[in-house]
């Protein structure tokens, strides 16, 4: 009859709506953290409040161990959301819908920024932050901070070096690795003449690099205090030097000198194996990284080395920085104080560092272990036992001033990776680019309220 | 579309004009009946559609500055959605997309369903289902998968190339990408719009052929001008979904990103552009004005493509 | 080539049959060559996650063994990753495939039995207002569902995956065409004159004669929910509530980000590919007989 078919309308549509009621229920206050039932890791003490983290770092499993056996009034629950714009992205949704964030999250530098304008990270310098200071450099200090305020605990940097191929220099004659960019670009010249391989990359998908480049020539791309006027930006991508650095790649990219190959891609790695490239620039973690990924382990061990990045005037020299990244507080973090002691204690026990710095999978800024004459003298395997620390990396972090960032940094950097992907095609110059970039960014910036100047 | 006029005959007597109370009450309790059983597909449908998008349209409407707040700002994020060299770019690539890849797509499924009806051994019947079976594998999957096909170390591709020493095309390049993606969505759906004209084909009374082979028509005739016709109901049909489905194209593009070597960028759809936008920019007004202005277009192609196609046996004749 | 002069005889409603047809041998070629195509990338997912990860990027014939075939230990270390997490997200799969295709499914059924046996006002608009939804994309109503659900806090829970995948206006369509035709009034008069109810009348006398239509909606619905990526891709954040499609995607993100320097895990991607297309594949070819001749009613009006 007529009421059973009513009944069953009436009990589905009860049960659709209880069901959406049973789920949203548990949301207390007006956000919700990420759950601490999500872990990667055990928990020691199982009844002592957890702090959930997402970081990437490849010995984040023991890290996160070495911390909760040495601390028995918080636990780590750590997981692995991903790494680099993957992680900003999902972070990104979280702060957007305002549930579901970590209380610690791992972020690099560039984009601390992004989530400060936001008010999605909580500032540290009173729950602990101003007694780490000293601890580090005034770069890296710098990059974490905004006036007084530290975002983030600083853990690894990226200080910029030239990784190269002993073999390949030698095959093709190059007995010293290039020190100014003038002999960067006319060994790159040699190489291809004589039919070698690419001398370098110059890939889309790593704005990064070629942002730290352009500040190495003097380019300064923003002018931006959150502390004192968030409102406020200055922003100048084309200026001469920015325009110099991209016609200088664009020409080597587009004469051929170079690769176009997206990086951490399994076919760049391969060709880093198989000698396709014969220098790389990039950061101090990059031994690590491609020691990771099968670099170094057949046919091509022993045949790489380091030297220091190419100079524009070498007796003007100044080191700039790939990466490297810190720890930070969210504002969903359900106890702040217990999420910031977890954001300063992890990753900054000896122990930890220790693994990082050995395994090379971090290059740590913390200056315990920068003094330390283990780290300094270390002989790294990678470069056939070359002291990288002493003779490159170390001079190179300690001569880093920070860099200025932007609170639209994804969106530079993708705009970036377009302009570098069509210098790539060949469909535009170097300087056109920059150009193409100063107007995208300062159109953007404008449209999102900000005052800009240029 | 066929009209159901034998419901209203289970209800009113045939040749009755006026009703009976009684009638009329049956007629209401039919009534009441019919809203009762589309009822759960009202509220799924009001909560999981009219809903979002009414809320994306309200959405759309405000503008959310970095350093300002949210704003009423009428229909300026269309404004600016539509003179958005991003987005008229990935515009303009859907529209030549969609220019190539339907008549390919189209071209495969409808040679493979007329030959399939032609021929009815064991072997097209596994021809058959081989070629339906990339629909059962998801697009992220069928995109990783030709990743690594394309991939200028390890593809076959390449080591094909390698056979005569010569430099495969790296079929991800900005040049190529274009065809790459044409291969990858054709491999992907044609099997799935195969099966529809086939089974349109199957559904077709075999005393036309009779009457076609008695006037002498060989097999070629037989297939353009008396198959193809009967079918051209299913082909607008599905020609409707691939025109909808490509003009949204986010997956495949999405997933290859990586790899394609700045090939395919953050606005390479409008559908990633909106993606990025929303979730990597923050951005959720903008997005959601992105969403409507492509939603907008899609729906000015489709009533572009019915109005040319209304009379539906004529591009076929 | 072997002479195929026997054609099987089809029999639909009335046992035409089709005369015979000559051996086409180009029509056989042209078959061949598409069956080669559309196989190629399938065959290589079998060769491929036979291979630990050292043969995958050695440079060995991409579409042939290399003679180590490790489907064991992948598979091992597969179920074993990350605490058995891969197991888990087939779970979850099954869980959105089901409820969503089920739920889809009946919800479908219902309201195409609604549209197509019953007169109501508005009857007609809401079938024009349907058929024009079926223009919206999914993928557009992912973002505004998503800030939707964010408000309600029902993002990264699996109601956010469920509940949308409800919606199948196509379904709706299909059945309503289908049952229009296929369910004969009178036979519905005469159960009505027995004195059954609405409800039971349709679940006893309409539903018997729709298994065709329903095993294709019910496919096509498993399909879409299973195969869905965007959807779960933005509503979770939680990885033990992914979807195989989405873990996947996240696996791959990882490996290309070199797995932090753990140990590389390209072969697990591809296996776990492979095994997470073996369901759908086996319920199509369990299920031919039915979605085939229902996609047919749905095409031809």
């Amino acid at each position: 009859m007529k009421k059973s078919r009513l009944a069953l309308a009436v009990v589905a549509a009860g049960s659709l709506i209880a069901s959406l009621a049973a789920c949203s229920s548990g949301g207390s206050g007006t956000s919700q953290a990420e759950h601490a039932t999500n872990c990667t890791n055990k928990l020691m003490v199982k009844s002592a409040p957890t702090v959930t983290v997402w970081a990437w770092y490849p010995n984040m499993a023991n890290v996160v161990d070495n911390f909760n056996a040495a601390h028995k009034d918080v636990q780590i629950c750590w997981r692995n959301a991903g790494q680099g714009v993957a992680e900003y992205d999902k972070f990104q949704t979280t702060v957007s819908a305002n549930k579901g964030a970590p209380d610690v999250v791992m972020l690099e530098s560039d984009h601390l920024t992004t989530f400060e304008i936001q008010k999605a990270l909580v500032d540290i310098a009173p729950l602990g932050g101003n007694k780490i200071k000293s601890q580090f450099s005034a770069g890296a200090i710098k990059d974490v901070s905004s006036g007084n305020a530290i975002y983030a605990a600083p853990v690894d940097g990226g200080p910029m070096a030239l990784i190269y191929r002993t073999d390949v220099f030698k095959k093709y004659g190059i007995k010293t690795p290039p020190t100014t960019w003038a002999e960067y670009a006319a060994d790159a010249k040699k190489v291809h003449d004589a039919g070698g391989p690419a001398f370098g990359d110059l890939g889309s998908n790593v704005p990064a690099p070629l942002v730290a480049l352009q500040i190495q020539k003097g380019a300064v791309p923003f002018v931006y205090d959150f502390a004192k006027d968030p409102k406020k930006i200055t922003i100048k991508v084309n200026d001469q030097a920015s325009k110099d650095v991209l016609d200088y790649w664009a020409k080597l990219s587009q004469a051929g000198q170079i690769g176009k190959q997206d990086q951490f891609t399994t076919d760049y790695v391969s060709g880093v194996v198989n000698g396709k490239y014969a220098t790389y620039l990039s950061a101090a973690w990059a031994p690590g990284y491609l020691t990771g990924a099968g670099v170094g382990k057949g046919a091509d061990k022993g045949k790489f080395a380091v030297a220091p990045l190419p100079q524009w005037d070498a007796s003007n020299p100044v080191q700039v920085n790939w990466g490297g990244s810190a720890f930070a507080v969210t504002s969903q973090a359900t106890d702040k104080k217990l999420a910031a002691e977890v954001a300063l204690g992890m990753y900054a026990d000896s122990k930890s560092l220790t693994e990082g710095w050995q395994k090379q999978i971090i290059f740590p800024l913390n200056k315990s272990v920068l003094s330390s004459s283990e780290f300094v003298n270390a002989k790294v395997d990678f470069f056939n036992g070359q002291t990288a620390n002493k003779d490159i990396y170390i001079p190179a972090a300690n001569a880093y001033q920070g860099t200025p960032y932007s609170p639209f940094e994804t969106y530079y950097y993708a705009q970036l990776t377009a302009q570098i992907a069509a210098i790539n095609s060949g469909k535009i110059s170097g300087p056109a680019a920059a150009d193409a970039l100063q107007q995208n960014l300062v159109s953007y910036a404008k449209k999102q309220g900000f005052t800009v100047s240029d | 579309m066929t009209e159901v006029l034998s419901a209203s005959r289970a209800v009113a007597r045939p040749g009755a004009r006026r009703r009976t109370p009684g009638q009329r009450k049956e007629v209401r309790r039919q009534a009441l009946i019919g809203w009762l059983f589309i009822t759960p597909f009202a509220l799924v449908f009001l909560l999981f559609l009219v809903a979002p998008l009414a809320y994306a349209f309200y959405l759309s409407l405000f503008t959310k500055g970095l350093a300002t707040g949210t704003e009423f700002a009428w229909f300026s994020n269309y404004l600016q959605a539509f003179t958005d060299p991003a987005f008229l770019g990935g515009v303009g690539f859907v529209l030549r997309f969609v220019l190539v890849l339907i008549p390919i797509q189209m071209l495969v499924s409808l040679a493979a369903a007329l030959v399939l009806d032609a021929i009815t051994n064991r072997f097209a019947r596994f021809a058959r289902l081989m070629i339906f079976l990339p629909y059962a594998v998801p697009a992220v999957i069928g995109a990783l998968m030709w990743g690594f096909l394309y991939s200028p170390s390890f593809g076959p591709l390449q080591q094909l190339f390698d056979v005569f020493g010569a430099q495969a095309p790296f079929l991800l390049s900005p040049d190529n990408v274009f065809s790459g993606l044409v291969n990858v969505v054709t491999w992907q759906w044609a099997g799935y719009y195969m099966i529809i004209i086939y089974a349109a084909l199957q559904g077709i009374d075999s005393s036309v052929y009779e009457a076609a082979r008695i006037d002498g028509a060989n097999a070629w005739q037989l297939a353009f001008r008396v198959k193809v016709p009967l079918v051209a109901n299913s082909l607008v049909l599905i020609l409707v979904f691939a025109l909808i489905g490509t003009l949204q194209f986010f997956t495949e593009p999405a997933i290859l990103r990586p790899i394609a070597n700045g090939s395919i960028s953050a606005s390479f759809t409008p559908n990633i552009y909106a993606y990025t936008v929303a979730f990597s920019y923050a951005q959720f007004n903008y997005a959601s004005a992105i969403s409507f202005a492509l939603g907008f277009i899609v729906f000015i192609c489709v009533f572009v493509f019915l109005f040319a196609t209304r009379k539906r046996g004529s591009i076929f004749a | 080539m072997t002479a195929i002069s026997t054609t099987t005889a089809r029999v639909r409603a009335g046992g035409k049959r089709r005369p015979r047809r000559p051996r086409n041998v180009v029509a056989h070629l042209f078959l061949g060559a598409l069956i080669v195509y559309f196989l190629i990338p399938l065959w290589w997912l079998i060769v491929a996650s036979s291979k630990d990860t050292t043969g995958l990027f050695s440079g060995s014939g991409a579409l042939w063994f290399d003679g180590g075939i490790h489907y064991l230990s992948n598979l091992e270390q597969m179920f074993t990753y990350q605490g058995g997490i891969y197991l888990r997200w087939i779970g979850n799969s099954l869980l959105y495939a089901i409820a969503g295709g089920v739920g889809a499914t009946v919800v479908a059924v219902l309201a195409g039995y609604g549209f197509a046996k019953f007169v109501f006002p508005g009857r007609d608009f809401m079938f024009s207002v349907l058929l024009g939804s079926v223009m919206v994309p999914l993928t557009a109503l992912v973002i505004p569902t998503f800030i939707l659900f964010s408000d309600l806090k029902l993002t990264d829970t699996i109601w956010s995956v469920i509940l949308p995948s409800l919606l199948s206006p196509f379904g709706v369509y299909l059945m309503r065409v289908y049952i229009a035709d296929a369910v004969p009034n009178e036979l519905l008069d005469a159960a009505r004159v027995d004195g059954a109810g609405e409800f039971r009348t349709f679940v006893s006398v309409a539903l018997p004669l729709l298994r065709p239509i329903v095993v294709t909606v019910l496919l096509l619905s498993v399909v879409a929910s299973w195969n869905n990526y965007f959807l779960p891709l933005a509503m979770l954040s939680d990885s033990n509530l992914f979807p195989v499609t989405v873990g996947i995607g996240v696996w791959e993100g990882l490996a290309t980000a070199n797995n932090g320097g753990g140990h590389a895990i390209w072969s697990i991607i591809i296996l776990g590919s492979l095994v997470s297309i073996v369901p759908l594949i086996i319920a199509f070819l369990s299920l031919q007989k039915y979605w085939q001749g229902g996609l047919s009613v749905g095409s031809l009006k």
